[in-house]
């Protein structure tokens, strides 16, 4: 993530370009101290970017890692080959990479790349977001089976997991839509890089993070106890792509390698519920076509009323984005303006501009929230909508089959299956 | 040696026990750590900056200095140590919690080849209509909750620009980021937009506004052409304390004596419509005044010579103006700031933040809302022109700045934001030999700017408290006070600095008149003080017993200082205390004396009075 890193403090040059441009010209405003011993003050040096050779060095290991975790999937059909692929990953692109950069955080370059055309999304960027998409198109969520660190350490950790009811699923399932529609809408305002900025593993990764983000990664460990891969089904902005993607994945990772001989064994070991179960139609028929009729008719006003809810919504929303912020302060609070310890503060009255021109900026930000308030509501509106259609749609099982999009590839079922190739 | 599953499981199972307790271990002294440092923060230390303080006042102690150091040195290795602590214990914690997870896994996986997950007890088929269900819950719950989050958060900004008339702009890259310098564009720049037309002997600006935050202009200009001359605006009565702001009135042979009740003198009176408290001024045989109260905000226009009402004018119908009136307190009131003008036109600014242009002859040239004043007593801030500038401070409690209006078209010229707390002071104008300055008195600051630009020259922290009194200014000195906080003589120029200070008198409403190397204090306990304005010590001092809201002025060798019973003090501007005389006004009054013409021009709190010889 150390590209994203850079790409997020380009965004913050970019909100502040005229503070800094301003404080280029100024003096010093923290002089360096003199000292009568002859002390002479070392140069500034910042820390060099990663060569280009180790960024693509990244790219081709996430390349072979994928590859390698697709043949245990399809050909080999191991799980252990898929658990040592994924602690490599969680080693490397974890602990050594210290989780960045990740295809998961690329999702901000790729929006970001979309929106401001004076920003360049570096290839290794995109290759990281795109080849996890390409690879779950053909193959499943192999990604999150053996490449993706995030997951790895949570797989590892799934010691004792148990089944949630089906509606907590479909619930909490909501969670990476919505965090998906805030990560492209903060992105889009050039406000914040918030898959980043709450990533709760990379603490973990480099074995520094603010306490609180330390405590919320232990806690995702914790839960994912029982809870297998907490972050992963219930959070994961990326997964949201990566299911999309694998619905349509022609050659997706079966539980049996020939046909299935109804057992019944494979059913108690996906963690993630990610087995469809056969199924035969329920209830009456006309009343299920009607319910789905319904559902239909009502997308659209899920869609309306998401986003004049989502619209509504663009005042708190907005407040995370600094600039709205610090105007909200000095307008809400004038006194801030004489606190020397507001460093906001002090920089925004040393850069010439008036409150006025602060406030317009922030205005002008807050509508942009305005109209992404919208999107983003009607976003989550059509995602509501859709669920309860896939929930009243029927569709016939005579089998045991992976749900394509929820389905990790983690291999767990393999292990159960009692049938072997022929 | 061969040893069996179940031993493999039983040290299996001792290795996570033990991990697992050394890793508990690890989190309760990193816990330990934390609050510790929370608590004593090593960088936080109080003993370097009481030693620091201590060497201020001896620098050359070198002991101290080395136990500065020794202080510094022991604060830093706490602190790296700590991190060391904190790094050491995660990796370690770390460690035991992995050794923990693979012992339990192998464990996990020797009792059984297959680890079953624990199933939720479901109906096939009845799981989704339970689903289906939730998520219709969820899904209200969440436009439920988006709404009422939506209707309970205030957008303040939106507001804000209501108030102070601030036009939104679409996109924030296109907002100028302009530095001080910027933001003081030349005036040329801002008058492009305006096409002359010739009509006859009246040059007529058609004026485009500028950008379109401007919009709040209503009418077309009407230019005589050329500005007033300094010895013109010096023989007028054009703002609030004389032409230069500074309470010093070029007018001879002014009147020493007249009673407003018994009629002495008193060439005529009138009683103003609507009430306020600012202070007269004249242009030519003109007198402006303003009035307001909840109804309408006024301005008024007398023949100076007869008292008779040549025209009234209204502030309304301008855009951005409230529709209520703002809180302002009794004695501040809708009106209190002083007109200005520059003989081709006079301007008004009323507590609502409406600031109006009218011509000679009361047609309004253009009109505009600055934003409504967050102001708890009122605005007071009365007017000045510097060329084609109507300069105002707009101190608030919001913020502060410093606008330049272009007087033909009301434009912003420039605008300059000032690091200020609201204060009631107004704009003084000075020369200094090398330049014109606009001097402005605010908690802390007092400051100077250019008056073309807006650019800050300079600026000395000295004030506290809410400030009312403007300063004087006399040969090179700014004399600067407020209630509660002192009185100072600054000495302008290249380096500006204070070179005294005093507390003894202090004025709470009324400004400091320069003069004759003297400066006159009145209080508001009713002390008329007289201080040598090149030490700052006092020459004299004489109680009144009313207190003196009104401003002492400078006229014909002598200072006229109205108490809020009526009174006008007479005396000589000299280092004695010397009284001409006391003529009652016969009504309370809080504006200051006007001159013109060997006639006094004084404004009670109902009447306006014309006093002089006949």
């Amino acid at each position: 993530m150390r590209l994203i890193k850079q790409y997020f403090l380009l965004i913050s040059v970019m909100l502040y370009g005229t503070i800094q441009s301003f404080a280029a010209d100024a003096k010093q405003r923290f002089p360096k101290p003199e000292f009568d011993s002859g002390y002479t003050q070392p140069q500034t040096t910042a820390a060099s970017p990663r060569m280009i050779f180790l960024e693509y060095l990244d790219v081709l290991i996430l390349l072979v890692v994928l590859s390698v975790v697709t043949w245990f999937v399809l050909k080999k059909r191991s799980r252990k080959g898929v658990f040592w692929t994924s602690v490599f990953s969680l080693l490397y692109f974890g602990f050594y990479r210290e989780g960045c950069i990740c295809s998961i955080g690329s999702i901000q370059n790729v929006v970001l790349g979309i929106i401001d055309p004076t920003y360049a999304i570096p290839l290794t960027a995109l290759l990281f977001f795109l080849l996890p998409l390409i690879f779950s198109l053909f193959f499943g969520r192999t990604f999150c089976a053996g490449a993706c660190p995030l997951g790895a350490i949570q797989d590892i950790v799934a010691i004792r997991p148990i089944e949630l009811p089906k509606w907590i699923q479909k619930v909490l399932g909501l969670i990476p839509y919505l965090y998906l529609g805030l990560a492209v809408l903060y992105v889009a305002t050039k406000s914040e890089f918030i898959i980043c900025r709450y990533d709760p593993f990379v603490g973990l990764f480099r074995f520094d993070a603010p306490y609180n983000m330390l405590i919320l990664g232990i806690l995702f460990l914790a839960v994912g106890v029982f809870v297998a891969r907490p972050y992963c089904r219930f959070f994961c902005p990326y997964g949201v792509l990566l299911g999309w993607m694998s619905k349509f994945s022609s050659r997706h990772m079966t539980i049996t390698p020939a046909a299935c001989i109804q057992c019944k064994l494979c059913s108690n070991s996906c963690p993630f519920g990610a087995i469809d179960e056969p199924v035969a139609e329920t209830g009456k028929r006309r009343s299920n076509v009607n319910r789905l009729m319904t559902y239909f008719v009502l997308l659209p006003l899920w869609i309306g009323i998401g986003g004049f809810a989502g619209s509504m919504m663009h005042v708190p929303l907005s407040r995370f984005n600094q600039t709205v912020y610090l105007a909200e302060q000095i307008v809400e609070h004038p006194e801030v303006k004489n606190d020397a310890k507001n460093i906001d503060v002090r920089t925004f009255m040393s850069s010439g501009k008036s409150t006025e021109q602060l406030v317009q900026e922030a205005d002008a930000i807050r509508r942009q929230f305005y109209l992404g308030g919208w999107l983003l509501g009607g976003f989550m509106g059509l995602v509501i909508g859709t669920s309860l259609i896939n929930l009243s749609t029927f569709r016939r099982r005579t089998d045991w089959e992976p749900n394509k999009t929820n389905c990790l590839s983690c291999a767990r079922c393999m292990d159960y299956c009692p049938v072997k190739k022929e | 040696m061969d040893i069996s599953k179940n031993d493999k499981i039983k040290l299996a199972q001792r290795i996570a026990w033990i991990a697992a307790g050394f890793a508990l271990i690890m989190a309760v002294l990193l816990i330990a750590n934390f609050v510790q440092t929370k608590l004593n923060k090593p960088i936080d230390n109080k003993t370097i900056p009481a030693l620091v303080k201590r060497l201020s006042e001896s620098p050359g102690d070198e002991t101290l200095k080395a136990e500065i150091r020794a202080f510094d040195l022991m604060a830093r290795k706490a602190y790296f140590t700590s991190q060391w602590q904190i790094r050491t214990g995660s990796y370690l914690m770390f460690l035991g919690i992995i050794i923990s997870i693979l012992a339990i896994r192998f464990v996990l996986s020797a009792k059984s080849k297959l680890n079953e997950i624990d199933k939720a007890n479901e109906v096939a088929g009845l799981d989704k209509l339970v689903a289906q269900k939730w998520v219709i819950y969820v899904g209200s719950g969440l436009v439920v909750l988006a709404l009422v989050s939506g209707f309970l958060s205030s957008n303040s900004l939106k507001e804000y620009m209501v108030n102070e008339n601030i036009v939104a702009v679409e996109d924030p890259a296109t907002i100028p980021t302009a530095s001080t310098e910027q933001v003081a564009a030349p005036i040329e720049q801002t008058t492009q937009s305006a096409i002359p037309v010739t009509n006859e002997n009246v040059t007529t600006d058609v004026v485009t506004p500028a950008n379109p935050s401007e919009t709040a202009i209503v009418e077309v200009a009407a230019k005589p052409a050329g500005l007033p001359t300094q010895s013109e605006l010096k023989a007028n009565y054009p703002f609030f304390r004389g032409a230069e702001g500074i309470g010093v009135a070029s007018q001879k042979n002014t009147p020493t004596d007249w009673n407003g009740a018994g009629g002495k003198n008193v060439v005529w009176k009138v009683k103003v419509p609507k009430s306020g408290f600012s202070s007269p001024i004249i242009w030519g045989d003109q007198l402006f005044v303003t009035g307001a109260d909840a109804q309408a905000r006024m301005v008024y226009c007398y023949d100076k010579n007869s008292g008779k009402l040549l025209w009234e004018a209204a502030a309304d119908n301008i855009q951005g103006s409230p529709s209520g009136m703002p809180k302002v307190t009794a004695d501040t009131g809708l009106a209190a700031p002083t007109m200005a003008t520059d003989g081709r036109a006079v301007f008004a600014i009323f507590a609502t933040g409406d600031v109006i242009a009218l011509d000679m002859n009361g047609k309004r040239l253009w009109a505009r809302n600055l934003g409504v004043p967050d102001n708890h007593y009122g605005h007071g801030s009365s007017l000045i022109i510097y060329k084609d500038n109507l300069l105002i401070q707009y101190d608030t409690n919001r913020s502060g700045k410093l606008l330049a209006l272009d007087t033909q078209t009301g434009t912003t010229a420039w605008e300059t934001a000032r690091n200020s707390k609201i204060s009631w002071s107004s704009p003084i104008l000075v020369n200094t030999g090398s330049r014109t300055e606009v001097i402005l008195t605010t908690n802390p600051n007092v400051n100077g700017y250019d008056p073309q630009t807006g650019k800050e020259l300079w600026n000395i922290a000295c004030l506290s408290g809410e400030v009312g009194p403007s300063s004087g200014y006399a040969d090179g000195m700014v004399f600067a006070a407020n209630e509660y906080a002192k009185l100072v003589g600054i000495k302008i120029g290249a380096t500006p600095e204070i070179v005294w200070e005093a507390d003894e008198f202090l004025p709470e409403v009324s400004s400091p008149l320069a003069i004759n190397g003297l400066v006159f204090i009145a209080t508001t306990y009713g002390v008329f003080a007289c201080i040598d304005a090149k030490t700052g010590e006092k020459l004299w001092d004489q109680e009144y017993g009313d207190a003196f809201y009104s401003s002492p002025i400078y006229a014909d060798g002598k200072v006229y200082i109205t108490d809020m019973s009526g009174k006008t003090h007479i005396v000589k501007a000299t280092k004695d205390y010397q009284l001409i005389g006391t003529s009652e006004l016969g009504e309370k009054a809080v504006c200051s004396p006007v001159f013109s013409d060997g006639k006094v021009y004084l404004r009670g709190m109902n009447n306006l009075y014309c006093l002089g010889a006949n």
